[in-house]
C-alpha cells in the first residue's frame, strides 16, 4: 500500500533577520498529513507560513526542525519529483518561450514521451488554444497561471501542490481552475491547495488546515470546521400553516434543544428537521486567526 | 543526461537572446578590427603584434564572457522565481547547475572560437601566415573560460553579482602570478603563501601567446595535459559550487 502523499511532523522553519543577530519562526511545530485521493486546503493570512511550508514540502527549503516526507521519501528526491505537479504563486517562466516550447522542454526534462498532440490537448484543457505559439512575454498574469497549470498537469501527477493558483484570475477562469482541480482529483490525484480564497477552499476541499503565525490553529473536514459546536437550527411549520408556505426556522443552543422541540410540539408545530448550525468558512477563518493573534 | 542537455539548450537560447553576449562579442570584434590596424615595424612584426594582441583580447574576452554570461544567471532565476518550478519538479539541483553551466559554456566557447576565426581572417587579410597552433591556443582559452565560468557560478551561489565580478577578477589575476610574485604579496609568511599559490590554479598554462608569437612549436602533449588540468579544476570548482548550492535555501 502507498504511504501518505504528504506527511509533515513538527515542522519548524526559522529565518535569520537582517545582520543575522536574531531569527524568527516562519513555521512552528506544524504537523499534518495529506491522504491519498484527498483535497487538502491550506489557509492562512499573509505571512502565516503557507509558502514556507510548501517550499519545505518541495525540498526548496530545509526544515530547521522536524521533517517532511512524501510517500515516505525525502522531498526533492528524483522518485518523488516525478510524481509531483507544482503550480507556484505568480509563476514567472522564461518569457522568451512559447507555451508549446515550454511544454516540449519540460516533457524532455521529465523524460516524458508526450508529444505535440498531447501538448496541444493540454493547452486546450487550460483554455490556451490558439496561444500555443505566442511568447509568454505577451501573456497576462492569468494566462501565465494557465501555462503553469498545463506544466503541472503534463505528467499526470499523483500529487498536485498548488500555491495560490487562482491569484490574478477572473471569476470565469477561477471556476475553470476549480473544475480542473476536481477532475484531477477524480482521476486519483491528491491535491494540496494553499489559498486565501475561502470560497475556493470551501468549494473543492475535503479537509482544511488554518495557519496563523506559523502555527496550526484549526484542522478538520470541511463539515467539522463549518459546524458550530453547540447550536442547532430547528425547521418547523406552525399549527394551521399553509403547506405551500415557507417553513420557519429557530436557532437554539444545544442545551435547550430538546426543551424547545418539546415546546414547539406542544404548541402544535410540525418539526420538519433539526440541523447543526453551519458557519461560513470566512467566520471560521476569522475566528481561528483572531484567537491566534492575526497574521504577521 | 537528456534533462541536462534540454536545460542547457534552454539556457543557450535564453543567453543568446540577451544583450550581454552581443555586447561582449561586438567589443571583441571591434578589438580585432583595431588590432588589424596596428602599424608594424616591418611585415613580420606586424604579424606578431596581431597574434599577440589578438590572443590577449581573447583571454580578456574569455574572462568578460564568463562574468557577463554567468554572474547573473542564478540571481536572476531566484529574483524572478523561475528556479522554483524547475528545481521543485523536473530537475535536481545538480542537473540545474549542469544545465545552466553547459548552456553558458557552449555559448562562451562559440564566442571565443568565432573570435579566433576573426583573428585568422585579420591575419590572412594582412597577408600574414596563420600559425598552426593558433586554433589549439584558442581551445586552451576556451578551457580557461570554462574554469572561470565554474568560478563565477561558485561565487554566484553566495555573493551578489556586483561582488562576483571583482572576486573572479581577483582569482583571474592571482592565478596568473608566479610563486615569487605571490609570496611578495604577504612577505611575512612565505611558507603559507607558497602553499596557497600551489593550491590555486595556474592559469598561465593556458596562455601560450608568447611561444606562438615567436613561432615556437608547442608539443601536442602540452595541449592535452593543459586541457586535462583545466577540466580537472573546472570539475572541482563545479563540485564545490554544487555543495554550496545544495545547502542553499530557495526562499
Amino acid at each position: 500500500m502507498d504511504s501518505l502523499p504528504i506527511e509533515v511532523r513538527n515542522l519548524e522553519k526559522s529565518y535569520r533577520r537582517k545582520l543575522g543577530l536574531s531569527s524568527f519562526k516562519a513555521v512552528d511545530s506544524l504537523s499534518f498529513e495529506l491522504h491519498t485521493g484527498e483535497i487538502l486546503g491550506f489557509l492562512g493570512p499573509n505571512g502565516a507560513g503557507k509558502t514556507t511550508t510548501i517550499k519545505c514540502i518541495l525540498g526548496l527549503l530545509r526544515p530547521s526542525k522536524g521533517y517532511v516526507r512524501l510517500w515516505g521519501d525525502v522531498p526533492g528526491s528524483g522518485k518523488v519529483r516525478r510524481r509531483i505537479g507544482y503550480v507556484p504563486e505568480n509563476p514567472d517562466y522564461e518569457d522568451i518561450f512559447t507555451p508549446l516550447e515550454l511544454l516540449d522542454m519540460f516533457a524532455s526534462m521529465r523524460r516524458l514521451e508526450t508529444g505535440r498532440k498531447e501538448h496541444l490537448e493540454l493547452l486546450e484543457r487550460v483554455n490556451l488554444s490558439g496561444w500555443e505559439s505566442v511568447r509568454l512575454r505577451n501573456f497576462s498574469k492569468g494566462m501565465r497561471q494557465r501555462v503553469s497549470l498545463a506544466l503541472a498537469l503534463q505528467s499526470r501527477p499523483d500529487l498536485l501542490v498548488m500555491d495560490e493558483p487562482t491569484g490574478g484570475l477572473d471569476p470565469v477562469a477561477m471556476k475553470e481552475f476549480r473544475d480542473v482541480i476536481l477532475e484531477e482529483n477524480r482521476r486519483g490525484a491528491s491535491i494540496f491547495l494553499s489559498s486565501h480564497l475561502l470560497s475556493e477552499v470551501e468549494a473543492v476541499c475535503h479537509r482544511a488546515i488554518i495557519l496563523s503565525k506559523g502555527r496550526k490553529v484549526a484542522e478538520g473536514t470541511m463539515e467539522d470546521l463549518l459546524r458550530t459546536e453547540d447550536r442547532f437550527v430547528i425547521t418547523y411549520r406552525p399549527p394551521g400553516g399553509d403547506a405551500s408556505s415557507e417553513p420557519l426556522e429557530k436557532e437554539v443552543p444545544e442545551a435547550v434543544l430538546q426543551e424547545t422541540i418539546d415546546e414547539l410540539r406542544r404548541e402544535g408545530c410540525f418539526i420538519e428537521r433539526v440541523n447543526p448550525l453551519y458557519r461560513s468558512l470566512e467566520e471560521v477563518f476569522l475566528s481561528a486567526t483572531e484567537s491566534a493573534g492575526g497574521g504577521k | 543526461m537528456k534533462p541536462v542537455m534540454t536545460f542547457a539548450l534552454m539556457t543557450m537560447r535564453s543567453l543568446v537572446r540577451r544583450r550581454t553576449i552581443w555586447g561582449i562579442s561586438i567589443v571583441i570584434l571591434l578589438a580585432l578590427i583595431g588590432i588589424g590596424q596596428v602599424p608594424g615595424y616591418g611585415t613580420t612584426n606586424q604579424g606578431r603584434f596581431i597574434i599577440d594582441f589578438g590572443l590577449f583580447g581573447l583571454e580578456v574576452g574569455a574572462f568578460l564572457l564568463a562574468v557577463g554570461l554567468a554572474s547573473n544567471i542564478y540571481p536572476r532565476d531566484r529574483e524572478r522565481r523561475t528556479i522554483m518550478p524547475i528545481i521543485a519538479v523536473p530537475l535536481s539541483r545538480g542537473e540545474y547547475l549542469m544545465g545552466r553551466f553547459l548552456g553558458a559554456a557552449i555559448v562562451q566557447a562559440a564566442a571565443i572560437l568565432v573570435g579566433c576565426i576573426g583573428l585568422m581572417i585579420v591575419l590572412i587579410m594582412k597577408n600574414h601566415a596563420v600559425p598552426p597552433d593558433l586554433f589549439p591556443a584558442s581551445l586552451l582559452l576556451v578551457v580557461e573560460g570554462w574554469f572561470l565560468l565554474a568560478v563565477v557560478f561558485f561565487f554566484s551561489f553566495w555573493t551578489s553579482p556586483p561582488l562576483n565580478a571583482p572576486l573572479t577578477l581577483f582569482l583571474f589575476i592571482v592565478s596568473q602570478m608566479s610563486v615569487l610574485d605571490f609570496v611578495k604579496l604577504v612577505p611575512g609568511v612565505p611558507g603559507l603563501m607558497r602553499v596557497i599559490r600551489l593550491l590555486l590554479p595556474h592559469m598561465d598554462v593556458f596562455h601560450i601567446k608568447d611561444p606562438i608569437t615567436h613561432g615556437m612549436d608547442i608539443p601536442g602533449l602540452y595541449f592535452l595535459l593543459a586541457v586535462l588540468y583545466g577540466l580537472s579544476y573546472m570539475a572541482f570548482m563545479l563540485s564545490v559550487a554544487l555543495a554550496v548550492f545544495r545547502k542553499r535555501d530557495l526562499k
